[in-house]
């Protein structure tokens, strides 16, 4: 009911503006590009943005363009697939484990753990373990994403179940099952819409670091993170091959930290 | 009303501050304070009466500049001939604490707790001009001592929390009056005290006047108060001045009828006397009464590190059923955990709690929930009573939905009938609690109390946070619903004129002790306990031709001596 409403504020649709460009440049772009992503033009060595080639081609003779329409879906698949898989896994471990003291503390401790270990640090070790790629990236994301959004939700089991209409439902005969379904979890989605979007915010963020790292998506397969490392290892011979992937980096992140500060904001009032 | 109240009525005393014209508003469509014009005399109490929203305490704020911020003042404040509307944060700086003073209603906040109240006395004696560290002590020491407080060369030395409340509020008046003010504002300064020490703190107040010659700006919502101290009374509704006069005409003879209406909905008490040894309230018939505690005790805090606090010890009590028992003590008398343990809610240190003759705490859980289906409860708090995401419908509806009874078109009828029973309209159903008002949300938290059909309610006292003239509606509500579902009742209030109201019986608790226990008329009319007494007489009654409450302090202090 409010959340329709907060969208229709012009700093949220801006940044869902600015979100929607990008999902769209990511489901229709292959479509629209004009070679393969992996497809190598015969003379077309480092050339610069032109007509034929709007961000230019690569040390190999590849279009840039088609590369980097073709590499949005990874980072897609990343925001709207990991991301909310983590935060799902987050969430019910924290309303499970709130309500019975034992396991809140035992579960609180482990998400502890898992938030004190730096992001890439524990990326670059999984990778050791089973190698790069976009598993990879995904396990780190979904790792990541579950204390986050379990140390959120547990703060509001804590809250709600103190509340009286909490008590009033619980005299009625109410079990912590249903508490936690009608009122608790209701009751946490504000700020949890909110962390959502500045999570997704922060999973292109790491995909790009990990592809950069060389830890995330291998050659020649292209992604956001991938094509804006291979571009800066020329970026004396040919500064644009990173222009392309970084604007859109840019322009996921700047539209969902629109998007959730607009959230946040609507929740204030 | 243009002139200001009360200026032309005497011309042997000067005024001390002049209001007129105030107005203060919000971005909202209607003023905080429309058109208030008031005076206060040298060494004059003046109370400033109303229900919340009728802007008491935004009056007092802008005499201090203290408005929150985003709101506008305008028309006029005069502090002997000095405007105080407009003056700079440097300017009011020079008024505020040294000729004007402010003592807010909750000693627990208005005291630094880590800090000790000498420490806080000497920080304000210091912040109005240069004096050394033996005198500020030494002026601390003498301010203590006329707010009372006893031993004040052990007290200086204290912190606050070593403190009660009501010695709290006492040090609060003596920060206050640390500089000599000519003025004391005191926003509800008794609210958050029990009876018994409210009524010390209202003679300390009247003493204070008479010592000092301080003028008294008492802002208050209790006219049993107002007729205690007040010389001449302001009555405000909705940000205007309704009625002004001195206090005794005032009560004798009320020109407005919200006046009327505000001093109808005072509840008042048995008088010594009234009671006729009659026929007891309803006789129990039933062979289990619907609650009955046996000698029951419950402990806060670990018992294992021997901390255990005990809040209730030994109580006994039965309930028959249809019939409402009264709960009334001050606060830490562990009224409130005995209702809290008749619903399971708190744990059981000693003794059997049987509900209908079931031992509720040897019940398996699945037993206790099938149990609630005979047990409703209602909260204190309005504002938390209902959950704020669901709509009120979805909320009187939630206890069917947990117990499944009935088809969904049922339980859509019974949310109307109860809704009907409650006297609100159906399309209120599918509004939110915070599109309500506090009566309202009360009569919610009522209809789905009762939606199960209980034989056993629990009412935490469910009309404390209410306006006096809404509480008079619910009671009547209560009343009304009690007799048409006859179940029976635990009623727990601080207020005994609201117990008495309502209930058949009351049992006064004292430190988790049953002090006296009885049909409502015999305890309140004829008490026998000499707390009950203190209780009773400490009520402040609204009839200014009598005050009772500096009898009770005597009382009090000769039991202390």
């Amino acid at each position: 009911m409010t959340t329709s409403r907060q969208l229709t504020r012009p700093k949220a649709l801006a940044g869902l503006g600015l979100v929607g460009f990008v999902l769209l440049l990511g489901l229709v772009g292959p479509l629209l590009a004009p070679y393969g992503p992996l497809e190598q033009i015969e003379g077309a060595n480092l050339v610069g943005p032109s007509p034929s080639h709007w961000l230019g081609t690569d040390e190999v003779n590849r279009d840039v363009l088609s590369r980097t329409l073709s590499g949005i879906r990874l980072d897609l698949l990343v925001v709207f697939v990991a991301v909310p898989v983590g935060a799902a896994i987050g969430v019910l471990t924290g309303l499970l484990t709130a309500w019975w003291n034992v396991a809140d503390v035992l579960t609180q401790r482990i998400f502890d753990v898992v938030l004190a270990f730096p992001t890439l640090i524990f990326a670059i070790a999984l990778s050791a373990f089973i190698g790069p790629g976009v598993w990879t990236i995904a396990i780190v994301i979904v790792a990541l994403e579950i204390p986050v959004f379990g140390r959120l939700v547990r703060t509001s089991v804590r809250t709600v179940r103190e509340m009286p209409y909490v008590e009033a439902a619980q005299v009625a005969g109410a079990g912590p099952l249903w508490v936690l379904r009608r009122h608790v979890l209701p009751n946490s989605l504000e700020p949890l819409t909110v962390q959502l979007a500045v999570s997704m915010s922060v999973a292109v963020f790491i995909e790009a670091a990990m592809s950069f790292l060389g830890i995330g998506v291998q050659a020649p397969n292209p992604s956001l993170g991938s094509l804006i490392k291979d571009g800066t290892t020329l970026m004396y011979d040919a500064p644009f091959l990173a222009l392309g992937p970084l604007a859109l980096v840019l322009v996921l992140v700047l539209g969902l930290l629109l998007i959730s500060q607009s959230l946040s904001e609507a929740h204030r009032d | 009303m243009t002139d200001p109240v009360g200026s032309t009525e005497e011309t042997g005393t000067r005024d001390v501050l002049t209001i007129e014209g105030l107005a203060i508003s919000f971005a909202q469509p209607r003023p905080a304070v429309n058109d208030i014009s008031v005076s206060i005399r040298q060494g004059e109490v003046l109370a400033l009466v109303g229900e919340s929203g009728s802007g008491k305490s935004m009056t007092a704020r802008a005499v201090l500049g203290l408005l929150p911020p985003g709101a506008r003042a305008s028309g006029s404040i005069r502090f002997h001939d000095q405007e105080l509307l407009g003056l700079s944060e440097r300017e009011l700086s020079q008024v505020r604490g040294r000729r004007i003073a402010m003592v807010f209603q909750e000693p627990q906040t208005a005291l630094n707790p880590v800090r000790t109240i000498g420490w806080q006395l000497r920080e304000v004696l210091r912040a109005h001009g240069s004096i050394s560290r033996r005198d500020a002590r030494a002026r601390a020491l003498a301010l203590l001592e006329q707010v009372e407080i006893p031993e004040p060369e052990r007290r200086i030395d204290h912190y606050p929390h070593q403190l009660s409340g009501g010695q709290k509020q006492r040090v609060v008046l003596a920060l206050a009056l640390a500089n000599e003010p000519e003025l004391l504002l005191a926003d509800e300064p008794t609210t958050a005290l029990d009876v018994t020490v409210q009524a010390e703190i209202l003679t300390l107040l009247r003493r204070i006047r008479e010592n000092t010659g301080t003028s008294i700006l008492l802002i208050t919502h209790n006219m049993g108060v107002v007729a205690e101290v007040a010389d001449r009374v302001v009555v405000l509704r909705q940000g205007d001045v309704v009625e002004s006069g001195g206090t005794a005409e005032l009560f004798r003879a009320p020109e407005h009828a919200y006046t009327r209406q505000l001093l109808d909905s005072v509840l008042t008490l048995p008088e010594a006397g009234d009671y006729v040894h009659s026929v007891p309230g309803p006789e129990a018939p039933a062979e289990h009464p619907a609650l009955s505690y046996e000698s029951v005790s419950v402990a806060y805090g670990s018992s294992r590190r021997g901390r255990a606090f005990p809040a209730v010890t030994q109580v006994s009590l039965d309930l028959a059923p249809g019939e409402v028992l009264g709960l009334v003590g001050e606060s830490g008398s562990g009224k409130t955990t005995l209702g809290r343990l008749a619903a399971g809610l708190v744990p059981l240190a000693g003794g059997t709690v049987r509900l209908d003759g079931e031992d509720l705490f040897a019940a398996s859980a699945a037993r206790r929930r099938e149990l609630g289906r005979d047990l409703a409860f209602v909260h204190q708090d309005p504002e938390a009573s209902l959950d704020p995401r669901m709509s009120v419908g979805a909320s009187i509806r939630e206890p069917l939905d947990i117990h499944r009874v009935g088809t969904p078109a049922e339980r859509a009828a019974r949310v109307a009938e109860l809704l009907e029973a409650v006297r609100l309209p159906a399309e209120v159903a599918r509004r939110r609690p915070r599109e309500l008002s506090g009566g309202q949300r009360q009569r919610i938290a009522m209809a789905r109390a009762l939606v199960l059909k209980p034989r056993l309610m629990i009412a935490d006292e469910p009309t404390s946070a209410l306006d006096v003239s809404v509480q008079a509606d619910v009671l009547a509500l209560f009343r009304d619903l009690q007799k048409e579902f006859g179940f029976a009742c635990v009623f727990i209030s601080h207020d005994l004129a609201v117990v008495n109201s309502v209930a058949d019986r009351v049992a006064v608790l004292r430190h988790g002790e049953v002090v006296e226990s009885g049909p409502v008329a015999q305890v309140f009319g004829t008490p026998s306990h000499p707390y009950t007494q203190r209780l009773l007489a400490a009520v402040p009654v609204p009839d200014p031709s009598r005050r009772t409450t500096e009898q009770v302090v005597e009382a009090n202090r000769r039991r202390a001596g």
